[in-house]
């Protein structure tokens, strides 16, 4: 089942007055439960797509569907609504809200849902149990690792059991280990929830295991 | 878990938040210690006057306010008495003979106003017998005088010198009687003690004329606060033969001075306001900008722009609580011990005298403004953010989470 189509995107940045082309016409289609890694050489414009494809930027033209609906033409307040039921997001940087500890980081887009504190500290418990990490639950992220931050952030990003999850090079900061042991759990989640996985990368790791490999080139797409 | 939120966010750059809630605390304290000692000069200034000659009402033959002569005594002074003596709001009341006249002794003379008193009466509604401080207080020596102590250096005598005292009598001619000094009086109004002189009310009446007849009922009530429904009262059952003044009509230039004060008060908060408003603009910008990352992945996951807006503001408001609370304490715990001992100001005595204040100020803390400050602060606090708010949802996402 399709969730996501982006037809003939453009992103076109203005950098000091001068117009940068960072994506130039991207058509893509994205069914239910799929894996995918979006590679490609710096500045071949994954971010961007990502960007696009997470309803965090606009395009420049073309349009971008998510589950039938255009994207393109929502206010931002409705945006704000679809990324919160929708998707979750997991960064390069891990972007853990730093005051807040493990569970609370988790606990956080639940709040912004308006489930009651005691259900969603429970539902928040078992997903951490479940990833490995319950015993961070009380640590914030400056006393963790940059691996269990990311896996931190994989919880918070699948906790409302979103329908996509955006994650923009997510092993970049990681040791191959570390790494090899976040994709692992992604992995799961993918075939045991049936989330739908978008990866931005240009990490051999990552790209190894992508069910479905899109490449850029200079914001346009070389290989499907 | 917002408010948990907000109030970590304070805590994660304590010295910053220190700063700000510290110039928090100076204002709310400038404003309590400010407000006391204004409001304390003011009661001072307002109380000497009713304790001094004015006291809460007066009664006079209509007329005699705007004409001071000596023909204007009470018509039937033993009427207002008996009226007085069956209103239950009247604590105590003296009866005064008025006259405008020169006091003269060996070397000097000076213009006054002599009161004649009964001095057990004048004891109960002025602080002139508390306020001798040579000799002794008026009593029943006919020749006996007390004078004030500016106007006892200006004449050159002291207790037991003889003095000199001429006014109008009734006939429109001179009347003249000597005096011999019993006591000096030094009360917190130098104008007052240059001005002010008593003797016993029987020897003016002789000098002036009048027969046993008073020109003036000064009047102590039992709660000066009702003083309008006590004057409506009293004006009724005197009729129009008679003028009823309440302290408030006899010092309207103190009371302009008090509501002025009042309205000044206003104006040196909202000046303290906003010298903390530009306080908070600054470190909530900082903050802010600090933050634009956290606030893009905030967006990211789906935190709707306006509870972004509210979280800034309620870390602003819960700094200005915190500071009102903590400027508060501060300022009632310097204010509340100086209320009870005064702050000596006897440096500036001189020009606190001739205001008619002490040289000793009593703050007095008015509830009112305090809690105008208490609830002006947090409210600025929030103002001082809406504008950081402002940048910080005016962001798009994507910029925000890759500002470095």
């Amino acid at each position: 089942m399709e969730i996501l189509k982006a037809e003939n995107l453009v992103k076109v940045y203005q950098d000091n007055g001068v117009p940068v082309n960072a994506l130039r016409g991207i058509n893509l289609s994205v069914s239910k439960g799929e894996y995918i890694v979006i590679a490609g050489p710096s500045g071949s414009g994954k971010t961007t797509l990502l960007n696009l494809l997470g309803a965090l930027d606009k395009p420049t033209e073309g349009k971008i569907y998510f589950e039938g609906e255009d994207i393109t033409l929502k206010e931002k307040k409705e945006l704000s609504k679809m990324r919160l039921h929708k998707l979750g997001f997991i960064f390069q940087a891990y972007n853990l809200i730093p005051v807040l500890t493990a569970i609370e980081n988790i606990e956080f887009s639940m709040m912004l849902l308006g489930i009651p504190d005691n259900v969603r500290k429970e539902k928040a418990l078992a997903l951490m149990d479940e990833l490995g990490i319950k015993e961070l639950a009380d640590k914030r992220p400056n006393e963790m690792s940059g691996g269990q931050q990311q896996r931190v952030a994989v919880a918070r990003a699948i906790v409302n059991n979103p329908t996509l999850v955006l994650a923009d090079e997510p092993t970049a900061n990681l040791d191959s280990v570390t790494a090899g042991h976040l994709l692992d759990l992604m992995e799961q989640m993918n075939t045991e929830k049936n989330i739908t996985f978008i990866f931005s990368s240009h990490d051999k790791n990552v790209i190894d295991r992508a069910k479905r490999l899109i490449i850029l080139k200079d914001g346009t797409i070389e290989k499907k | 878990m917002l408010f948990k939120l907000a109030w970590r966010n304070i805590w994660r750059n304590k010295r910053r938040s220190l700063i700000v809630l510290i110039s928090v605390m100076v204002g709310l304290i400038a404003i309590v210690f400010e407000d006391g000692l204004s409001n304390g000069m003011m009661r001072q200034m307002l109380f000497n006057q009713i304790s001094l000659d004015i006291s809460h009402v007066q009664i006079h033959k209509a007329g005699f306010n705007n004409n001071k002569i000596v023909k204007n005594y009470i018509p039937d002074y033993k009427h207002v008495e008996s009226i007085l003596n069956s209103t239950p709001d009247v604590e105590a009341y003296s009866k005064r003979v008025f006259a405008a006249g020169i006091l003269s002794s060996a070397s000097n003379s000076s213009g006054v106003i002599l009161y004649g008193i009964i001095p057990a009466e004048e004891a109960r509604v002025s602080v002139i017998k508390s306020s001798i401080v040579e000799g002794n207080y008026l009593g029943s020596d006919k020749r006996g005088i007390i004078i004030g102590k500016k106007l006892a250096e200006k004449l050159g005598v002291g207790v037991g010198d003889k003095i000199v005292a001429m006014a109008n009598t009734l006939k429109g001619d001179i009347g003249s009687d000597a005096f011999r000094i019993v006591g000096i009086f030094q009360t917190s109004s130098s104008e007052f003690d240059k001005m002010a002189v008593y003797v016993n009310a029987g020897t003016e009446q002789e000098m002036l004329g009048i027969g046993d007849n008073y020109h003036e009922f000064a009047i102590i009530t039992k709660d000066y606060n009702n003083i309008t429904s006590i004057k409506k009262n009293l004006e009724a059952k005197l009729g129009s033969k008679y003028e009823v003044f309440t302290y408030r009509d006899m010092l309207p230039m103190l009371i302009y001075q008090m509501d002025l004060y009042k309205e000044s008060m206003m104006i040196l908060n909202i000046i303290i306001g906003l010298a903390l408003i530009f306080g908070i603009v600054n470190t909530m910008l900082m903050s802010v900008f600090e933050r634009l990352r956290e606030f893009g992945v905030l967006m990211a996951i789906g935190m709707k722009n306006s509870r972004l807006y509210l979280m800034i503001l309620f870390e602003a408001f819960i700094l200005g609580v915190i500071g009102t609370i903590a400027g508060l304490i501060c300022g009632l715990l310097l204010d509340i011990p100086l209320a009870h001992s005064g702050i000596n100001l006897s440096i500036f005595s001189a020009s606190l005298e001739s205001f008619g204040v002490g040289a000793v100020i009593y703050p007095v803390l008015s509830l009112g403004n305090i809690f105008n400050a208490v609830l002006l602060i947090p409210f600025v606090a929030v103002i001082g953010a809406l504008y950081p708010a402002y940048k910080a949802i005016k962001l798009e996402p994507v910029y925000a989470i890759n500002y470095v």
